[in-house]
C-alpha cells in the first residue's frame, strides 16, 4: 500500500536521513575526541567545531528533497503545515526564553538545541494535524 | 469540498486502500478528500475523473 515504507520518496528520505545521522554521530565523536585530546586552535578548531553541523544541514536538505519527490500532495501538505507549526512555536519559545535569559535568571539555552526543539514540535503537531483531516 | 467519491467507490466495490493504490496516494489522502476536508489539486482531480470515467463536476460540487 502507498503511504508506507513502500513509498519510494519515504524510502529515499530514510536512507539519506540515516546516512546524515550516522555521519553526525561520527563527526561529533571525532570533534569531541580531538578537543579533549589535543585542544586544537585556529582554523582546525573552527573546522572541527563546524564539522558535525554539516550532516545536520544534510538532514534539512533531505527533508527538502523529500518534499520535492513526494507525489502524495496530502502528505506533503501535512508535513509543510506541521513544519509551519514547528517554525512558529520554535520562534516563540526561543524569543521568550531569550528575553528571560536577559532579564531574569533562567538556565542558558544552547543554540544547537533549537534544531531538535523544532523537530520535536513538528513531530508533535503532525499527528494532531492529520487527525483534523479524518 | 463535497463529493461523490464514497458512492463511486462503493459502486465499484473498492475500499479506500484500493482507490489509494490506483491513485498512487496514501489511504489517508483518499479519506481526507472523501470527507471533504482536503481539496485535491487539479491534476489529482483529473486523475480521479479519468479513473471513474466521469467529469470533475459530477464528482465534486462547490456547494457549501
Amino acid at each position: 500500500m502507498y503511504g508506507s515504507l513502500k513509498n519510494p520518496a519515504i524510502k529515499r528520505y530514510m536512507w539519506r536521513f540515516g546516512v546524515a545521522i550516522t555521519l553526525y554521530v561520527a563527526f561529533l565523536c571525532l570533534a569531541v575526541w580531538e578537543f579533549r585530546r589535543g585542544h586544537p586552535t585556529g582554523a582546525l578548531a573552527y573546522a572541527l567545531a563546524i564539522l558535525p553541523s554539516i550532516p545536520i544541514i544534510g538532514t534539512i536538505v533531505a527533508v527538502g528533497m523529500y518534499l520535492a519527490e513526494e507525489k502524495d500532495e496530502f502528505q506533503r501538505t501535512v508535513l509543510v503545515q506541521s513544519m509551519l507549526w514547528g517554525i512558529g512555536a520554535t520562534l516563540a519559545v526561543t524569543s521568550v526564553w531569550g528575553l528571560l535569559e536577559n532579564f531574569v535568571s533562567v538556565p542558558h539555552l544552547d543554540l544547537f538545541l533549537v534544531y531538535p526543539l523544532f523537530w520535536a514540535i513538528v513531530g508533535m503537531s503532525a499527528p494532531v494535524l492529520k487527525a483534523r483531516y479524518r | 469540498m463535497k463529493n461523490r467519491l464514497r458512492v463511486l467507490r462503493a459502486e465499484r466495490g473498492w475500499s479506500q486502500a484500493d482507490l489509494a493504490d490506483r491513485l498512487e496516494v496514501s489511504r489517508q489522502s483518499v479519506n481526507a478528500i472523501e470527507t471533504g476536508k482536503f481539496d485535491p489539486s487539479l491534476p489529482l482531480a483529473f486523475k480521479l475523473a479519468r479513473l471513474f470515467e466521469a467529469t470533475i463536476e459530477t464528482i465534486f460540487t462547490d456547494e457549501e
